[in-house]
């Protein structure tokens, strides 16, 4: 809340529109990145980037928010590897998963397909895109299943 | 508006123990009402800080508890923050009695994290992260944590080294606590050549999994008089909630922490400098360092010197001393219950009872407990001694 100024305008959608086809909604999110397409939230009135997109804004408290691709290239923020992973993942440990600083300003964390020695913070990595695994299905919900999962590529 | 007081503590033994929660919860019970009238005679309320369902598969820990402790048509509930739901539950009861709705309240945590072994508290305390995008990425705590540590070293002038010196300082401080999960010192070398889990995260920069209960009895000054008990004023209490994907936060200034403790130290009137002890969330070590820069304890970048004694750490640090527990590291953290164990030492260090430990001529403590990653939801308490203003 701010300054008693409780006006309703502004909102370019209006949340009752809300539907799985919208990429404010995870379904909607994961539809478009299973064609490739990593899609953001922006903030009209702040610029923030939210990842994935959500129908406010966590930096100003704004409803307005846009949705615009994102490039899918950016540098490495930090990173580590996993040793003592969840039991779904036992089998592809030691993994390096990171946090990614994307070219267009939001920042995401996903696994890296590199070896944790040879990634440091700063390396130029590009998100790509790939069917959930068998193993991945089996532990997905339901409505999770076909989900694709983003993984940082060096570039 | 009255101001709420803690009255009595009690905790169970913690570590891997052969009691189920709710029998660990009976103990910790029995500790702090031992020389008061039963729970049924004055608690009005209860609040349990409980991190998952998955441990034994039970839901439903207000109404369990409250009816082990011979509470039965009370307000009961669980609070739920990961692991600051303890100190969540002691926030609830604070505001209960402070706005005069109850004179006594019981905040309580338990969990049973060894129900599964290692992978069945990994798996509990993944559901603490995003589940979209964090989750499905197979992240883990200690991971998550790493991901701060290695930003902290890359920004710092901090070392493995300086993280490790939390530990072994921290076990050190456990070493004098009956209580202690581990009551043990270790040197450097041991955390250095420890496995690892999550580089730069090695296994003794990481709190352990183990069991455990704790019962913080929030009251009134004039109940807590009647009842002739030692009392703790409970100055301020503050809490946040940031982001829940790290990604998407600044992963080095922990602002959810530094919000808590601000709003904390506001109500009580006090600054930084006031604070004599502070039990903050050493889930991992890293943790220790990034909490005292965001208590207000230690400028930017230099919060990795909590292991050094007052008079060799950098300008501007204060002169309190972090975690005379052992904190999580090696006192022991049993997730819903850690909030309150947090409480329990500040009450035995500021009414005479923290025995080898003490931690001499302290009057103010704050308290940070945290959920999910650093800040996700941060709690933090300011308890003083009865005399301090």
């Amino acid at each position: 809340m701010t300054d008693g100024d409780l006006d309703a305008g502004g909102s370019t959608m209006s949340d009752s529109d809300l539907d799985a086809t919208d990429p404010r909604t995870l379904p909607g999110f994961f539809d478009a990145l299973a064609d490739g397409e990593l899609l953001g939230g922006v903030c009209v009135d702040c610029g923030q980037v939210l990842l994935p997109p959500r129908p406010a804004c966590y930096a100003c408290g704004s409803r307005s928010v846009d949705v615009e691709p994102q490039s899918p290239e950016g540098q490495i923020f930090s990173y580590t590897e996993v040793h003592t992973p969840p039991p779904a993942f036992a089998a592809d440990a030691p993994y390096t998963v990171a946090v990614v600083e994307l070219a267009d300003g939001g920042r995401l964390l996903g696994r890296v397909t590199a070896d944790y020695a040879d990634v440091t913070i700063g390396d130029a990595v590009e998100l790509t895109v790939r069917e959930p695994t068998a193993t991945e299905r089996e532990v997905a919900l339901d409505y999770e299943s076909d989900w694709p999962v983003h993984v940082f590529e060096p570039r | 508006m009255p101001e709420p007081v803690i009255a009595s503590v009690g905790a169970s033994p913690l570590g891997r123990t052969d009691l189920p929660g709710r029998d660990l919860f009976s103990v910790a019970l029995a500790e702090a009402f031992d020389e008061l009238p039963d729970p049924s005679e004055i608690v009005e309320a209860v609040y349990v800080g409980n991190q998952s369902e998955s441990y034994e598969h039970q839901i439903m820990q207000g109404t369990l508890l409250a009816e082990w402790a011979g509470l039965r048509h009370v307000p009961a509930e669980r609070v739920e923050g990961c692991a600051a739901a303890g100190a969540l539950a002691l926030r609830h009861a604070v505001k209960d009695v402070r706005n005069g709705e109850h004179e006594a309240v019981l905040a309580c945590g338990v969990e049973k994290m060894t129900s599964a072994g290692t992978s069945g508290a990994t798996d509990a305390l993944s559901a603490a992260f995003d589940r979209a995008i964090e989750q499905r990425s197979g992240i883990t705590a200690p991971s998550q944590y790493a991901l701060l540590g290695q930003r902290y070293l890359h920004e710092t002038d901090a070392t493995e080294r300086d993280l490790a010196e939390i530990a072994v300082k921290n076990h050190a401080n456990a070493a004098r606590n009956p209580r202690a999960q581990f009551p043990k010192e270790i040197d450097v070398a041991t955390v250095l050549e420890s496995d690892p889990v999550a580089p730069p995260l090695k296994l003794y920069d990481c709190a352990p999994v183990g069991d455990g209960a704790a019962a913080v009895l929030v009251t009134t000054g004039e109940m807590a008089a009647d009842l002739d008990q030692p009392q703790v004023r409970v100055a301020g209490s503050g809490a946040s909630a940031n982001n829940i994907a790290v990604a998407e936060r600044d992963m080095t200034d922990i602002a959810g922490a530094r919000i808590a403790a601000e709003t904390a130290y506001e109500e009580a009137g006090i600054d930084a400098e006031a604070v004599d002890i502070a039990e903050v969330h050493d889930a991992f070590t890293v943790c220790e360092a990034l909490l005292a820069e965001a208590a207000g304890f230690a400028p930017t970048g230099t919060g990795y010197q909590s292991y050094q004694p007052p008079a060799e750490r950098a300008n501007g640090w204060t002169d309190v001393q972090l975690s005379p527990s052992g904190g999580l590291k090696a006192r022991g953290h049993p997730i819903g219950a850690t909030g309150l164990l947090q409480a329990l030492e500040a009450y035995e260090q500021l009414t005479g009872a923290a025995g080898d430990r003490v931690v001499e001529d302290a009057e103010t403590a704050l308290l940070l407990n945290e959920g999910g990653v650093a800040d996700a939801v941060t709690v933090g308490h300011v308890l003083t001694t009865a005399e301090a203003q």
